[in-house]
C-alpha cells in the first residue's frame, strides 16, 4: 500500500477500494491508436513544395483534401510563400516528400485527371466562381460577366473580379481565362503581360491539336 | 499492487515526463522551447509529438468517445499552433508545454459543449460535421465503444470533476499542474479531484454491496 507515496496530494488514498480505484483510472490512459498517430500529422500540417510552370518556378501547398495555394517564385519567393501561407491559413506547414498526382500536368495545361483542390474557409459565392473559372476549357476566354453569372450572381461582375484577383491556385483554376467583355485581357495577379502570354501559348496549343 | 505498471501506462509521453511523474524533464522543455523560437512549425511538429498521446487521452476521457477525441485533439492542436503564432521568443521561453496544451484542449472541448448547446436542433437533422456533441458525454459514454465501466462512470461526474481526476489520476499529472490547467489554486484543484474520486467510489459500488468500504463510507 504505496499510494500514501505516491499520491501524497490526495486525503482518499488510505483503503482498498480507492487503490483499485486509482490503478484502473491509470488503465485508462489508452496510447493513442496507431492510425491516428499516422494520420494526425497529415490533418495538422499542409505539405508544400516547388516546381516548374508556365509561369517559371511556383510554389505549391496542399492538404489532404487537395492544392490549396499557388504562387509563383518571382511575386512571393520561399520564406515569404511560407509566412503568407500561415497567415491566410492559420496552418504549419512541413516540405512535402512527394508531389500529388495530376499537379504538373495541371500547372501546364495538359489534358490529363487533374488535382483537387481544397477551397475551404472561402465563402459560398468565392467557391461559386472558382468552380465556374475551372471549367472555361484550354485555348478559350470568358469575360467576368459571364462568371458572375455562373456562380448565380449576374449583377456581381466586379465582386467576381475580385475573387479572382484573390485566386489561391491560379493555373489550377485558370482565372488567366476570363477577360474584360471588350476581349482585353484584364489584370491579373502576376500582371497582364504574363496574362497575355499565358492565354496565347494556350490558344495556340490548343488549335494546333 | 503495482505502481510501475501504472507508471507505464500514465506516463504515454515518458520521453518528456520525469521519471518521478512531476514537472517534465527542464532538458526536453528548453530544447523544445528553443526549437519553437528557432522555426515555429518544426517546434510544432515536436510538440506534437511530445504531447500527443497526453493530450489524446484527456481528449479520450473526457468526451467518452473516440472519434470526438480525435477531432478535439486536431482542433486544439490548430488551436495551440495560432496562439503560437503571436508569441514572440520571450513569451515562447517561458512556456509550460504540457499544461499549456491541455488547458487549450480543456477549454476547446468546454467550447464544444456550449455551442452543441446553443445550436438550435433541427427535427432529428445533426450537422455533418460535429453530430456527436449534439449527443450528451453520458449517451456516447454507453456507446459499444466505451464498453468499460469506469470511462461510463466517469462521464457521470460534473464537468470539472472529471477533468480534475482525468488529469490527476489517467495522465497522472502533479496537483499544480491540474490547478495550472483548471485555473484554479491547488487547493481547489486538489477539492475537485477529491469530490470526483468519492463520486466515482459511489457510482462504482454495486447495488449488492460488495466494496464493504466504499458502501460504508457513502452509507455509513
Amino acid at each position: 500500500m504505496n499510494d500514501m507515496t505516491d499520491h501524497p496530494t490526495d486525503d482518499l488514498t488510505d483503503d482498498a477500494v480507492s487503490t483499485d480505484l486509482l490503478d484502473e483510472l491509470a488503465n485508462l490512459a489508452s496510447p493513442p491508436p496507431a492510425e491516428l498517430t499516422e494520420g494526425l500529422f497529415d490533418r495538422l500540417f499542409d505539405r508544400w513544395l516547388t516546381t516548374e510552370s508556365p509561369l517559371g518556378p511556383v510554389l505549391v501547398a496542399y492538404t489532404g483534401r487537395g492544392v490549396s495555394f499557388v504562387r509563383t517564385s518571382a511575386l512571393v519567393p520561399g520564406e515569404q510563400f511560407l509566412e503568407t501561407h500561415r497567415r491566410r491559413f492559420g496552418r504549419p506547414l512541413r516540405r512535402a516528400d512527394s508531389t500529388p498526382a495530376g499537379l504538373v500536368d495541371a500547372l501546364w495545361g495538359r489534358p490529363g485527371s487533374v488535382p483537387e483542390v481544397d477551397l475551404e474557409g472561402l465563402s459560398a459565392f468565392e467557391h461559386d466562381v472558382l468552380a465556374a473559372t475551372r471549367t472555361i476549357p484550354l485555348g478559350q476566354t470568358r469575360p467576368y460577366a459571364w462568371v458572375a453569372r455562373e456562380a448565380g450572381s449576374p449583377r456581381a461582375v466586379r465582386a467576381a473580379g475580385s475573387v479572382l484577383a484573390r485566386n489561391p491556385v491560379p493555373l489550377l483554376v485558370p482565372c488567366h481565362r476570363v477577360v474584360r467583355s471588350d476581349g482585353s485581357p484584364g489584370q491579373y495577379l502576376f500582371g497582364p503581360e504574363t496574362k497575355q502570354q499565358l492565354l496565347s501559348s494556350e490558344y495556340a496549343r490548343a488549335h494546333d491539336l | 499492487m503495482n505502481t510501475t505498471a501504472r507508471r507505464a501506462h500514465s506516463a504515454p509521453d515518458a520521453t518528456t515526463a520525469d521519471p518521478a511523474g512531476g514537472r517534465e524533464a527542464d532538458d526536453a522543455i528548453v530544447e523544445l522551447r528553443e526549437a519553437l523560437v528557432y522555426d515555429l512549425d518544426e517546434g510544432f511538429a515536436r510538440l506534437v509529438g511530445a504531447h500527443q498521446a497526453v493530450a489524446y487521452s484527456v481528449a479520450l476521457r473526457t468526451t467518452g468517445h473516440r472519434a470526438d477525441a480525435e477531432d478535439l485533439l486536431a482542433e486544439s492542436l490548430l488551436r495551440a499552433y495560432r496562439a503560437l503564432r503571436g508569441y514572440d521568443a520571450t513569451r515562447l521561453r517561458e512556456l509550460q508545454p504540457r499544461p499549456w496544451l491541455l488547458t487549450i484542449v480543456v477549454n476547446t472541448r468546454r467550447n464544444q459543449v456550449r455551442d452543441a448547446a446553443r445550436r438550435p436542433r433541427a427535427d432529428g437533422a445533426e450537422p455533418p460535421d460535429r453530430p456527436s456533441t449534439e449527443r450528451s458525454v453520458e449517451d456516447r459514454a454507453q456507446d459499444a465503444e466505451t464498453s468499460d465501466e469506469l470511462a461510463a462512470q466517469l462521464a457521470r461526474l460534473t464537468d470539472v470533476q472529471r477533468t480534475a481526476v482525468v488529469l490527476r489520476h489517467v495522465v497522472d499529472l502533479p496537483i499544480d499542474e491540474v490547478a495550472e490547467v483548471l485555473g484554479c489554486p491547488p487547493g481547489t484543484a486538489k477539492s475537485h479531484v477529491s469530490r470526483g474520486l468519492s463520486r466515482l467510489r459511489a457510482l462504482m459500488t454495486p447495488p449488492d454491496g460488495v466494496h464493504t468500504a466504499a458502501t460504508s463510507r457513502s452509507n455509513p
